[in-house]
């Protein structure tokens, strides 16, 4: 009988969200949908599968989520670069391997600035630089000193070249000036595994993939990125508190939709996405996958931030020699 | 135990409904374990943890062990891990034991699902430790030994490596990608190939269409007789099948799922290469194995017990470490991480309801699967009785669909698949194999970004020989199993000669055959 009851309530309260968003929903004629240019499972994946329910209660339409994986997020972009400019097919993707791509990869089809228009950023994680125990590292401190004595003795891991922790470990390396020899594993897992067996010894990845090891006591954490320490480890400090500098970041999530949709579409989006992340219930969520909600105030706003960051991940990655 | 509070009845027909789907998924050429799972993920946000796992679980058994009916009755391998499956079970169905076939394949799956989920609940975290010592360099060990079986796979050695080098050609077509170690530029192919050659052809495409397709094109040149399809194949009428086929197996069971299971545990070495591995180590270990390829149940026994033992093996380093096994467990970690529970060396000690809940769920899936398959089959081997003019059209249309809803929609897919359905007849028309072919096509560029990689990653090629005392390991078997194809390579050719001999000097008839039988 309760089962029968919550069945029947559901399908009035539907019934009604589906009346009183009528009126609302003129923007929207027909489903939406969320591409996720990366297998699901992944961080990607997971916000879009939060975000889909609660957007379609907003906008009174279907989301749905569909997986169009491959070349790191490239070919899912693509297809949405190239989609009917309705402002019904949206992107959310790690946004700072798509900036990278352009400068990384030799050929990327689409122009991420004039063929993808910005609506929100969703989620910022950070990362952490954890060190195989191995190697009994007390601090980020011993590390580089200990690095300065054996120039090209420690080996770091990272995801892949031209993947956002290898970025992010090159300029880690330049600021430090110490001699690694960098492994480019195949994906993150790969990364983390050599790192738990000693093979590589150390890495820069998200908190999500690292914690679970640092925990258990596999891998120790010298600092993390970011403004503020975790409050999972309150006693590894930031980048920033060792004195080095702010590009030394994690990943951005956010949406972008095909450019050329219709401007209310786009504000509606981006108002609605804006109210759903600022929910306690969608943080929380977030705060378990290693992110932290950061939705933007405009589409302009994200628009000024991806302007800066491409170009200065473009002058950086040429500097570095990561593109060949 | 708690954990015994969250097996209701839904829970067993979550269990249920997901085997039944999966194998459903895993029937139909093209739709694959990880698609089965993929698609349901989703579902698992509003059944809760324990639930959705039922789920998932159900989805990943059955679709692993549901390639086989394909396989068997039409020679398309399902998923990539049902390859081996196709050796003998084609056969069998063409001398009408279809039926028995599948029986057989049905048991081996059990014995090897249940195999690998005790090694799972009994050894993971002893286990996933010894599995991240598997570093590039001795995975590439475990590829090279695989592709060193191309050459007994066949009945020419020669014929068999020239094959498997076509294989490991066509593999190389593509993005030399620099994260594999590679340039960034294309290889063997010309620019205007490149939108659509990039990555490489897609795999599953390629083995639909060159066993499928090719198979289907070979038929329809014999010509298809209005509806005599039911009279020439009758369905186990021929040899009954009964549980005594599995007297004398129990070596090769057991032997096939650990090997099934180990090669699951490795991240990335995949599922063909574990069904190869057990059925050639069945081909040179049997004291019988004149018959393996040719419609051998001993060949489908190594083959399905092999590829079931993957999925307790692929959950080890995923329960114990986070590291997914193989891509179905891949997405099984969305699953996880949707309800907030993250995978990884603390899940079993601090999750252990629902480690309870998964094993009880690994073992029922295995167990669903049994008795559905089991009984089914009479009815699901009934398909070859389909008039062929109206079966092939419609094996066509599906795989058709399933190369194009493989990779989410993409158009050149279906074009690979008849490329390669076109390929793989002239391959069988001028005489050369395709089961080595595709075996290098799967493995060959594996070996080829292990082999870079562990370059990359040490800096000399002695690291193959010293790395670890694994990789010494790797190194005898892989000899013995050279050395191995090459005294088969001789003795059959022997066998040969004698046989000539005795057609022509008919006197020597029962030495001969003497001789025969103790070399066997």
């Amino acid at each position: 009988m309760k089962k029968v009851n919550k069945l029947f309530v559901g399908a009035t309260s539907i019934s009604l969200l589906l009346a009183g968003n009528i009126a609302l929903a003129q923007e929207f004629r027909g489903p939406v949908r969320i591409v996720v240019p990366f297998a699901p499972g992944g961080t990607s994946d997971i916000l879009a599968r939060y975000i889909a329910p609660e957007l379609s209660d907003a906008i009174g339409q279907p989301v749905i989520v569909e997986n169009k994986a491959g070349a790191g997020g490239n070919i899912g972009a693509d297809f949405v670069a190239k989609a009917d400019p309705n402002g019904h097919t949206l992107l959310l993707s790690d946004l700072t391997a798509l900036l990278a791509a352009p400068s990384v990869l030799p050929s990327v089809a689409y122009d991420i600035e004039s063929d993808l228009d910005p609506v929100t950023m969703v989620s910022y994680s950070p990362y952490v630089l954890g060190v195989s125990n191995r190697n009994e590292f007390e601090s980020f401190d011993e590390l580089i000193e200990y690095s300065r004595e054996n120039p090209g003795l420690l080996s770091v891991a990272t995801s892949g070249v031209g993947a956002n922790n290898h970025i992010t470990t090159e300029r880690l390396i330049q600021d430090q000036d110490v001699d690694w020899t960098v492994i480019a594993y195949r994906g993150g897992s790969d990364a983390t595994r050599a790192v738990v067996s000693g093979e590589s010894d150390m890495l820069l990845n998200g908190t999500t993939a690292s914690l679970p090891f640092v925990l258990s006591g596999q891998m120790n954490a010298l600092a993390v990125t970011g403004e503020e320490r975790l409050d999972e480890l309150p006693d590894v400090p930031t980048f920033r508190e060792l004195g080095l500098p702010g590009e030394l970041d994690g990943t951005y999530q956010g949406i972008l939709v095909t450019a050329g949709s219709p401007p209310e579409v786009v504000e509606r989006l981006q108002t609605e996405l804006a109210s759903i992340l600022s929910t306690d219930d969608i943080q929380a969520k977030i705060a378990e996958q290693g992110g932290q909600a950061r939705p933007s105030a405009s589409p302009d706003e994200l628009r000024a931030w991806m302007t800066e960051q491409k170009s200065e991940l473009a002058s950086f990655i040429e500097s570095a020699g990561i593109s060949q | 135990m708690e954990f015994l509070s969250f097996l209701d009845l839904s829970f067993f027909l979550l269990v249920g409904f997901g085997t039944l789907v999966g194998i459903i998924f895993g029937a139909i050429p093209g739709m694959t374990a990880t698609m089965a799972v993929a698609v349901c993920l989703p579902l698992t946000y509003a059944l809760g943890l324990n639930h959705g796992l039922a789920l998932l679980l159900g989805l990943y058994v059955g679709g692993i062990s549901g390639g086989m009916v394909p396989a068997v009755l039409l020679n398309i391998p399902g998923t990539p891990s049902s390859i081996t499956t196709t050796f003998d079970g084609y056969p069998m169905a063409q001398k009408g034991e279809g039926e028995k076939a599948l029986r057989i394949c049905v048991i081996a799956s059990l014995v090897g699902g249940l195999v690998s989920a005790a090694v799972l609940f009994l050894f993971a975290p002893l286990l996933a430790d010894f599995s991240i010592k598997f570093s590039y360099v001795e995975k590439f060990l475990i590829i090279l030994l695989a592709l060193s079986v191309i050459a007994s796979l066949s009945n020419s050695m020669l014929i068999g490596i020239f094959s498997g080098v076509i294989g490991v050609w066509l593999s190389l077509i593509g993005d030399y990608s620099i994260s594999d170690g590679g340039n960034g530029h294309t290889r063997l192919m010309f620019d205007f190939m490149e939108p659509y050659l990039f990555e490489g052809f897609s795999l599953l495409p390629v083995l639909i269409g060159i066993f499928g397709i090719s198979t289907i094109l070979l038929e329809a040149e014999k010509g298809v007789k209005r509806d005599v399809a039911g009279e020439r194949v009758k369905i186990g009428k021929e040899s009954a099948f009964s549980f005594s086929i599995f007297k004398g197996s129990f070596t090769n069971l057991t032997r096939s799922s650990f090997i099934g299971t180990f090669v699951g545990m490795l991240p990335g070495v995949g599922g063909s290469a574990a069904s190869v591995l057990a059925y050639t180590q069945e081909k040179n270990l049997a004291k019988d194995s004149s018959q393996m390829g040719k419609g051998a149940p001993q060949g489908l026994i190594s083959s399905e017990s092999a590829n079931n033992a993957l999925t307790g093996g692929a959950l080890i380093p995923l329960l114990s470490l986070g590291i997914p096994g193989d891509s179905t467990t891949a997405v099984l970690i969305g699953a996880f991480t949707l309800q907030g529970i993250q995978v990884g060396p603390l899940f079993i000690p601090e999750n252990h309801d629902t480690w309870y809940v998964m094993m009880t769920a690994l073992v029922l899936a295995n167990f669903v699967m049994f008795v559905l398959m089991f009984f089914a089959i009479k009815h699901i081997a009934k398909v070859v009785m389909v008039p062929k003019h109206i079966l092939y059209p419609l094996i066509v249309m599906m795989c058709v669909v399933g190369a194009y809803a493989i990779n989410y929609g993409i158009m050149f897919d279906v074009w690979t698949l008849l490329i390669f359905g076109v390929l793989g007849y002239l391959i069988q028309k001028i005489g050369l194999e395709v089961a080595p072919l595709i075996i290098g096509f799967i493995l060959g560029s594996q070996a080829e970004v292990y082999f870079v990689k562990s370059l990359e990653s040490f800096g000399t090629y002695s690291i193959f020989f010293t790395k670890s005392p694994i990789a010494l390991v790797l190194w005898a078997l892989i000899a013995a199993s050279v050395v191995f194809a090459i005294a088969m390579g001789f003795k059959s050719r022997a066998r040969q000669k004698m046989e000539l001999s005795q057609m022509h000097d008919p006197s020597h008839t029962a030495s001969g055959k003497h001789h025969d039988s103790r070399n066997d």
